[in-house]
């Protein structure tokens, strides 16, 4: 006997839940399913409008690659968002562990600003950004890509709210054993909050990723990363949905295999977070 | 306390993320004259910055522009030149250029050479201050430019980059609208595909032959929506004897008969069902898939077309039709070239740049490579120039014949153009496709847009 069947839950309605289930992943599923779908089209049936692509082709693939530099891409794209998951975390770190271990004046203060910053949109900061990277002769770089998000309240306020939970007296051991605060922070702390700094860590790498609007700002010159190369199949002249198609199949890929991989880490992540 | 220490927190976060005041502002370009640049000398090195939207896109466009770069610099050694698409987030780059340059402008270093389009002129010639190229380098040379080493520009052509008798912009690509057909279509609904539609009148009834005898969708006018911008909605009107803004550019008058007429014969296709309800991008896909008779089109979009025909149907193109007893008016897209240098010598290389991306040796280039209209309709007949490729592009005659009542894009007036030009083309989607009366909604959005035009009341 199945815990339903002794609640006395209609078998029905289990059913009818599961239906509700698989028609939502279904559509869920259905346009990233159009999507490599319509990539491996001849280029021919590219507008067809038939649910199983027949005969395959990689054309669509070739023409991406003919035109575009797309291994260039997606290594650049890797880094920036190696870069800038790991730069995030380690500001997030150090400030998440400076308002939790000591006491200071305008604590508070500090801790509003950071959080204010989250409340702020980027569409209000992106011009004061845009005009100091021209300062710093950083447009055009992936540097310029980086630097401006190299700080982040989500991850200073998520990684204080877990030191806060952080026992105390674990600190004051480390520091009656003379060790510095900063060996405190590397050899007690991070060891302990290992699980959120990886869901925090896969987190901002997903989203530095994805990012479109700040790299179409920063890098007017190239297309030095996959999400802009995508837009290059876009134009004036109609949409080349082939290649378009290839090149966002192979951006959407390492993520899907890091999710395949992680994917516990990143339901915790998101989770953890609040956010999806 | 708390909340004075909350306030506290949002105003310092505030300047913490930098202040955007200020930044507002354009218009650094010069005002009035501007005093003639002397020529370079052989050994001054120069480097430009070019910005056109068809950097923007992979494949021929950027190849066919790369290419031309590097002559240019092979034959110019002095100048350099960067090349650059519009900054922005918009799929199409090309509708990223008036911001793109605004935002440069107010960082202070606008490109040197830019491509923009036609139905921004009035707004880069008088508010961004594009320079006068009659005074930079001359009528004369100006003139001569257009005139050509041998073949000069279509008469048409010549004047679209003017204002108040002056040049600002060189005239660089355009299209022109085109009434493309399915001939398989054509065909299966018992018409002759090889004598397409002239008159409005014939390409309803065509339409009703094909919905009725295949089960296809008829027609589709892609100058309704607001997506399309007003290009060839003002090559309809005027077709019709209107026009949608007054000779002295004081009043509109895109919610007048003419106007009218024209709306609520569109009206009407939707309304029978052979003028499918569909954004542009459904219309011009579902053409490209052999599910639509016929689409009047900008001829830019033909190789989208060729490649979704394929063996599966054929493609083809007439001038734009005409309503009973009047003559066809086209209208063209496209852009033209401007100069927003501000050193003497980044002017003259950026005027080296424009004669050589407006010779025959470049619109040779450019018609054999990305297909746009070379604007020096002479090459299509010499044979060192594009003759074998006219002779093997069918649907090159009609366009270059509709050259000849060409008439330009007008651009709205103000700050506010784009406002003006999208308020009137959310009114004829309105009616058009929404069910709103035409008349009404015409006169309601003219009413609005007339208090955007310079000296309205707001």
């Amino acid at each position: 006997m199945t815990i339903d069947d002794a609640v006395g839950e209609p078998r029905v309605r289990r059913l009818g839940g599961h239906l509700v289930l698989g028609v939502l992943s279904l559509a869920c599923v259905f346009p990233v399913y159009w999507l490599y779908a319509t990539s491996v089209r001849a280029p021919g049936d590219v507008y067809s409008l038939s649910v199983l692509p027949w005969p395959l082709s990689t054309a669509s693939y070739a023409d991406a690659f003919a035109k575009n530099d797309v291994l260039g891409m997606l290594l650049n794209t890797g880094v920036v968002a190696v870069f800038s998951a790991l730069g995030q975390l380690l500001v997030a770190l150090l400030a998440a562990y400076a308002f939790v271990a000591w006491r200071f004046p305008l604590q508070r203060l500090l801790y509003l600003m950071f959080v204010g910053t989250w409340l702020v949109p980027f569409q209000a900061t992106m011009l004061p950004n845009y005009v100091l990277l021209s300062r710093l002769g950083l447009l055009e770089t992936l540097a310029g890509v980086i630097v401006p998000t190299l700080c982040s309240a989500l991850g200073v306020l998520l990684l204080r709210e877990h030191l806060a939970g952080f026992p105390k007296e674990l600190l004051d051991a480390a520091r009656m054993d003379g060790r510095s605060s900063w060996s405190t922070l590397w050899l007690v702390v991070v060891p302990a909050l290992r699980p959120a700094l990886a869901a925090l860590g896969i987190l901002l790498a997903i989203t530095a990723w994805n990012e479109y609007f700040w790299p179409a700002m920063v890098l007017q010159r190239s297309n030095a990363v996959v999400q802009l190369g995508l837009r290059s199949f876009m134009g004036t002249e109609g949409n080349d949905w082939g290649p378009l198609m290839a090149t966002a199949g192979l951006a959407c890929l390492p993520v899907l295999v890091l999710y395949l991989v992680l994917q516990r880490h990143i339901v915790n992540a998101f989770v953890r977070s609040g956010l999806k | 306390m708390t909340r004075s220490l909350l306030a506290a927190g949002a105003a310092a976060a505030l300047m913490l993320t930098g202040s955007a005041c200020g930044l507002g502002s354009t218009g650094t370009g010069s005002e009035g004259s501007v005093s003639r640049v002397p020529e370079l000398a052989p050994d001054q090195e120069v480097s430009i910055v070019f910005e056109s939207y068809n950097f923007g896109q992979a494949g021929a466009w950027t190849d066919t522009f790369n290419e031309l770069i590097a002559a240019f610099e092979k034959e110019h050694p002095n100048i350099t030149v960067t090349a650059q698409k519009p900054q922005g987030n918009s799929a199409n780059p090309a509708t990223d250029t008036i911001s793109s340059l605004q935002s440069q402008l107010t960082a202070g270093s606008p490109p040197d050479v830019v491509q923009l389009g036609f139905s921004d002129l009035d707004f880069t010639i008088n508010e961004l201050k594009a320079l006068p190229l009659d005074d930079l380098v001359g009528r004369d040379a100006v003139q001569a430019n257009f005139d050509g080493a041998r073949h000069p520009y279509a008469p048409s052509a010549r004047t679209l980059g003017d204002w108040e008798g002056k040049t600002y912009g060189v005239p660089f690509v355009f299209s022109t609208p085109m009434l493309y057909v399915n001939k398989k279509l054509f065909t299966e609904a018992g018409l002759d595909p090889e004598q397409p539609p002239t008159t409005w009148a014939e390409v309803r009834d065509a339409a009703q032959a094909i919905d009725r005898r295949t089960g296809k969708d008829g027609v589709y006018v892609d100058c309704l929506t607001k997506t399309a911008k007003d290009w060839c909605f003002q090559a309809l009107v005027r077709s019709h004897g209107g026009t949608v803004i007054s000779d002295d550019r004081t009043r509109l008058t895109f919610a007048e008969k003419p106007s009218i007429d024209v709306v609520r014969f569109m009206r009407d296709m939707v309304r029978e069902g052979i003028m499918p309800n569909r954004t542009q991008t459904q219309a011009v896909e579902s053409f490209a898939r052999g599910d639509l008779g016929m689409i009047l089109e900008s001829s830019a979009i033909q190789g989208m077309f060729l490649q979704g025909a394929g063996d599966a149907w054929e493609l083809g193109a007439a001038a734009m039709p005409s309503f009973e007893g009047k003559q066809a008016v086209p209208t063209n897209s496209g852009a033209a070239l401007f100069v927003f240098a501000q050193d003497p010598a980044k002017q003259r290389a950026a005027w080296e740049l424009i004669k050589f991306l407006t010779s025959e040796r470049a619109y040779t280039t450019i018609a054999t490579k990305i297909g746009y209209l070379p604007l020096r309709t002479g090459l299509v007949e010499d044979p060192g120039g594009l003759e074998s490729w006219a002779a093997d592009n069918p649907y090159l005659a009609p366009n270059l014949a509709q050259l000849e009542h060409l008439e330009p894009w007008v651009s709205m007036p103000g700050p506010s153009y784009l406002q003006i030009r999208d308020g009137m083309m959310q009114a004829v989607e309105n009616a058009v496709f929404q069910g709103a009366g035409p008349a009404e909604a015409l006169r309601s959005a003219q009413q609005e847009a007339s208090a955007l035009l310079p000296g309205g009341e707001r």
